[in-house]
């Protein structure tokens, strides 16, 4: 496993007061903060701050990780010396969104201490994204997943492992959406029950389609005579072609409603098609005529709200 | 060895107030408390906790308020006040994507 110089990720020095450590995690929380920040990477950040912070707030943890010392480089392969943490007395927490680094440090109490006193514990509840295409909600898809998550070895440590999950992921979903799997979070302890996995739903941006909730709106390029003159015209939407009828006089912007042709949630979204107009290019002579020719018989002024 | 596991949706089964509490480990008197002040729920809630159901926009509410409160040492009208401009945030950078569909 790798090192992780928790000192470094704060960028406080080794001696920081309690106080000057609670500052530069909430400036890094701050940067790093997954609702706002354009970082790169942002959310890794953030998860490698909150670890550093997870072990340099608390009292125990801080003591029990500076008895490793300063011999070790960070990212560098690491093994702790046998007995290093004795006389420490902590709790795991959390220790699934951290490193195998923070679980081998901490993670180890919690199994052991609940063998000991026979406690029974519901697992813990333990939460993910997922990010789906916009057409897996069309028709429901199944998606594997693989989750690092806690478990129990034979000497009741907590050790993280992968997890794989073939999810079936039901069809209507749609972004900012919860979808609970029940008995997949953390194991319980003395024949408890698991506790449960949640998974918050993403799309993927899509070249096409841009997803508000059950909405979908995507552009309909139309040409000018069929804005102009009215068109049946077929179009690609997300769960195979429909025709469309395109009013006349219709002009860039318009929004045409195709009711129920958006998520099909319970009570289904609205697909809303964008009318742009697209002009021809005026690359020959011929088509530069027929430009003059409109020029000339149609004499409109595109400008005449602005008063020239 | 992979077996199919099916999701539910929370809109198919709300959470109540005890498994909100748990599944984002806050006791119920933190949940009770994030009403009574009107952060969670809105204006929607009974006086009766035991009749209160969440969905899936006040479960991801709930974790929003939660880091910030547990990053930031906010008390709960502020951590409100910030998730609802996270909340208008998203909605405008919808808004401005939709914009873009033209161009």
């Amino acid at each position: 496993m790798e090192y992780k110089d928790y000192y470094k990720t704060l960028d406080v020095p080794r001696e920081a007061t309690a106080a000057e450590i609670k500052k530069a995690f909430r400036r890094l929380a701050r940067k790093y903060h997954p609702d706002i920040s354009k970082e790169a990477n942002a959310e890794q950040h953030m998860q490698e701050v909150n670890e550093a912070n997870a072990v340099l707030s608390d009292t125990e943890k801080r003591a029990a990780y500076d008895q490793l010392g300063q011999g070790p480089q960070a990212g560098k392969d690491f093994q702790p010396p046998p007995g290093w943490n004795a006389g420490f007395e902590f709790t795991g927490g959390q220790a699934h969104n951290f490193s195998d680094f923070f679980s081998e440090l901490f993670g180890k109490q919690r199994g052991a201490d609940a063998r000991q006193q026979h406690h029974r514990m519901r697992g813990e509840d333990h939460h993910a994204k997922i990010m789906l295409d916009l057409e897996d909600t069309y028709q429901g898809t199944n998606r594997s997943i693989t989750l690092r998550m806690p478990k129990l070895d034979n000497q009741g440590h907590t050790i993280l492992a992968e997890h794989n999950l073939n999810v079936r992921i039901p069809k209507g979903v749609y972004a900012g959406q919860v979808i609970r799997l029940a008995g997949q979070g953390g194991p319980g302890l003395a024949g408890e029950a698991a506790g449960d996995l949640f998974l918050e739903v993403h799309f993927k941006p899509h070249s096409r389609y841009q997803i508000e909730k059950k909405n979908i709106f995507a552009a309909l390029p139309v040409a000018p005579w069929e804005a102009t003159l009215g068109a049946t015209v077929q179009i690609p939407v997300p769960n195979g072609l429909v025709e469309v009828h395109i009013p006349e006089n219709s002009q860039t912007g318009r929004k045409l409603r195709l009711k129920g042709r958006g998520i099909p949630a319970a009570s289904p979204g609205d697909l809303y098609l964008v009318v742009e107009v697209v002009l021809p290019p005026a690359t020959t002579p011929k088509k530069r005529e027929f430009y003059q020719t409109m020029a000339r018989e149609l004499a409109f002024n595109p400008r005449q709200s602005l008063g020239v | 060895m992979s077996y199919e596991i099916k999701g539910i949706l929370l809109e198919d089964a709300l959470l109540n107030l005890d498994q909100l509490a748990e599944s984002c480990q806050v006791s119920r008197k933190w949940v009770i408390e994030h009403v009574q002040c009107g952060v969670l729920l809105d204006d929607k809630a009974s006086s009766d906790p035991t009749s209160w159901l969440f969905d899936s926009c006040s479960f991801m509410r709930v974790r929003r308020i939660l880091a910030l409160e547990r990053d930031f040492d906010s008390n709960p009208e502020l951590a409100g006040l910030v998730a609802d401009l996270f909340e208008e945030i998203d909605f405008l950078r919808n808004s401005l994507q939709k914009t873009k569909l033209h161009k």
